[in-house]
């Protein structure tokens, strides 16, 4: 496939997950929405009483909100914003026609990937611009981020809403059911990875699980429970999630009736 | 870039099969669609025209035979064969979320720089200019059934494959829907039609395939389907039932019957009609109409399908 060819698909499922207004609305709110309110409640919290309230900003604001974008509510804009990607052309029925024109399948599967990493990048890094600002506004008497701390968190939640949105879109690929894959992602990371965190006798079986593998990464302290591991490992793990993901969508996508 | 070599017939199967499961959906079907006219492909409902078609476009995988598109093979050489075709199955979707015009990008980028050029031109051509930035949940089903043929008209296609696209259109659409397959067949362009209405495939193709239980039993021009063995006239007489008995008998009639305004008459041979209306008028019967029946490709297709027996 020609470079123009890529780019101009890549456009296109762009194109298709923008002009959704109800994910475009949820994942703002899910990114920006969030930061707007912890920043902004906390900040009426400390203007109320000072004394028992500390400012809503600084460091230790920042990393709060750090962890919400990489692993919380980012990561379901990156699961919503993924699973759309995976999913469209099937629930539309617009595959078929995809499919009709010749173009190779697998060449129809790798452009979602692009595309939905794109446009939740897009909603994490005006999240995280605003939580970086709100850092320095809110910050009252408190340490300030350092400028290396900032650009390791913005590495740190490309990094995990990427992966998250890569793994949607293999999942979503793979059921082609929309429903099925929000239920099974979001359900997994929420519930089924925190249980499996607490069951100790899975011992190192546990460093398999994405988000501790995520979390060993973060910069910031990103979670209450996780488990820690070496870099390395927490580094092929990711690697393995984003790529058993893309691999069994691809799978799927090209063997697939239309 | 012409992906196809004039001399061949434009879409060419041989013993093409799916199966699913124990069931033969499509059974050893040889079909030989010419190029430059526009084809129908007739059939009852579940009769294995859409599965057929799913077979051509790559859709699905045969479970044996070959097909050739302009004379090259598919599944091997599916990516070049098919930028050059156009296809609606079963009815066209799209993201209704979508402008018609995006929905044209979408399809446009998957088929390259120079599809995305003709996006103008295909809305204009099927009249959907003024509602192209309009969603597409917006449209109604003509309105989908036409931004369906924008989208094939971007492959500036040499074949264009339209699955049942007759279904759910008003008499005007069904009319602006011939007007447009005639245009297209005009520019030199095969049209392969899918329907199980007969009355439409009668009027808007030049050929057609019956295809029944999975087998086609029956192909060629129109005009030979609607051909059959017998021939028979309709003669408009003063006097009818003088006009029977003058017949009964006669060398050139297998037989005759009363109809409302005169008889019928089945004729042994095909040139009996001027022998029967000497006869007729030389015993003083006035005959003021003597023209052949031509039977419709609705009561052909009963006669030729094995459920004829369904059809009272």
């Amino acid at each position: 496939m020609r470079t123009v060819v890529a780019r101009q698909m890549i456009a296109a499922e762009v194109l298709k997950l923008r002009r959704n207004r109800a994910l475009m609305t949820l994942s703002l709110l899910l990114t920006v929405g969030i930061v707007i309110l912890v920043f902004g409640y906390k900040a009426i919290q400390h203007a109320s009483d000072a004394s028992r309230y500390a400012p809503a900003g600084g460091a230790h604001g920042f990393g709060q909100a750090v962890a919400a974008l990489g692993v919380y509510f980012g990561a379901l804009s990156a699961i919503l914003i993924g699973s759309e990607a995976g999913t469209a052309d099937l629930s539309s029925g617009v595959f078929r026609d995809l499919v009709a024109t010749g173009r190779s399948r697998l060449a129809l599967f790798w452009v979602r990937a692009p595309a939905a990493i794109v446009v939740t990048l897009a909603f994490s890094a005006v999240a995280f611009a605003l939580s970086a600002v709100a850092a320095f506004v809110f910050a009252g008497s408190l340490d300030v981020p350092t400028v290396g701390l900032i650009l390791r968190s913005a590495g740190w939640i490309a990094l995990a809403n990427a992966v998250l949105a890569m793994v949607a879109v293999g999942v979503g690929s793979l059921t082609g059911s929309r429903a099925m894959t929000l239920t099974g992602l979001i359900g997994w990371q929420t519930v089924a990875t925190n249980l499996l965190l607490n069951v100790s006798s899975l011992g190192s079986a546990r460093d398999g699980l994405l988000t501790p593998a995520l979390v060993q990464l973060s910069p910031v302290s990103a979670a209450r429970e996780s488990v820690t591991m070496a870099t390395g490992v927490a580094v092929a793990v990711i690697i393995a999630w984003a790529a058993v993901a893309g691999l069994v969508g691809a799978w799927r996508t090209a063997l697939r009736d239309a | 870039m012409r992906f196809i070599s004039v001399a061949t017939d434009i879409i060419e199967t041989r013993g093409l099969t799916k199966r699913f499961g124990e069931r033969e959906a499509v059974s050893a079907v040889d079909l030989n669609v010419p190029r430059g006219c526009a084809y129908g492909f007739l059939g009852h409902n579940g009769a294995g025209k859409t599965t057929l078609i799913r077979m051509l476009l790559g859709l699905t995988a045969p479970s044996a035979g070959t097909i050739r598109i302009g004379g090259r093979p598919l599944p091997q050489e599916r990516g070049e064969v098919l930028s050059r075709v156009g296809a609606i199955v079963e009815e066209p979707h799209f993201h209704s979320h979508l402008t018609g015009r995006e929905n044209l990008r979408v399809i446009a980028a998957v088929r390259g720089p120079q599809a995305g050029r003709r996006i103008d031109g295909a809305l204009a051509r099927v009249g959907l200019s003024d509602r192209a930035g309009d969603r597409v949940r917006t449209y109604s089903q003509g309105m989908r059934q036409r931004l369906g043929v924008a989208r094939c008209l971007l492959a500036d296609p040499e074949l264009l494959i339209l699955d049942e696209p007759m279904n759910g259109l008003d008499p005007a659409g069904i009319l602006e829907l011939r007007t447009m397959v005639a245009e297209l067949v005009g520019e030199g362009r095969t049209v392969f039609l899918s329907s199980h209405l007969l009355d439409e495939v009668e009027k808007t193709c030049d050929a057609a395939a019956v295809i029944d239980r999975g087998r086609v039993i029956a192909a060629g021009p129109i005009g030979d389907l609607l051909r059959s063995d017998a021939v028979e006239l309709d003669i408009g007489c003063d006097d009818p039932r003088l006009a029977l008995e003058l017949l009964d008998g006669h060398p050139a009639v297998g037989g005759a019957v009363l109809t409302d305004d005169g008889i019928r008459v089945t004729l042994v041979g095909a040139d009996g009609a001027a022998a029967i209306n000497a006869r007729l008028v030389g015993a003083g019967v006035s005959v003021f109409r003597l023209a052949p029946v031509h039977e419709s490709l609705e009561a052909r297709f009963l006669q030729i399908t094995s459920r004829v027996g369904d059809a009272g």
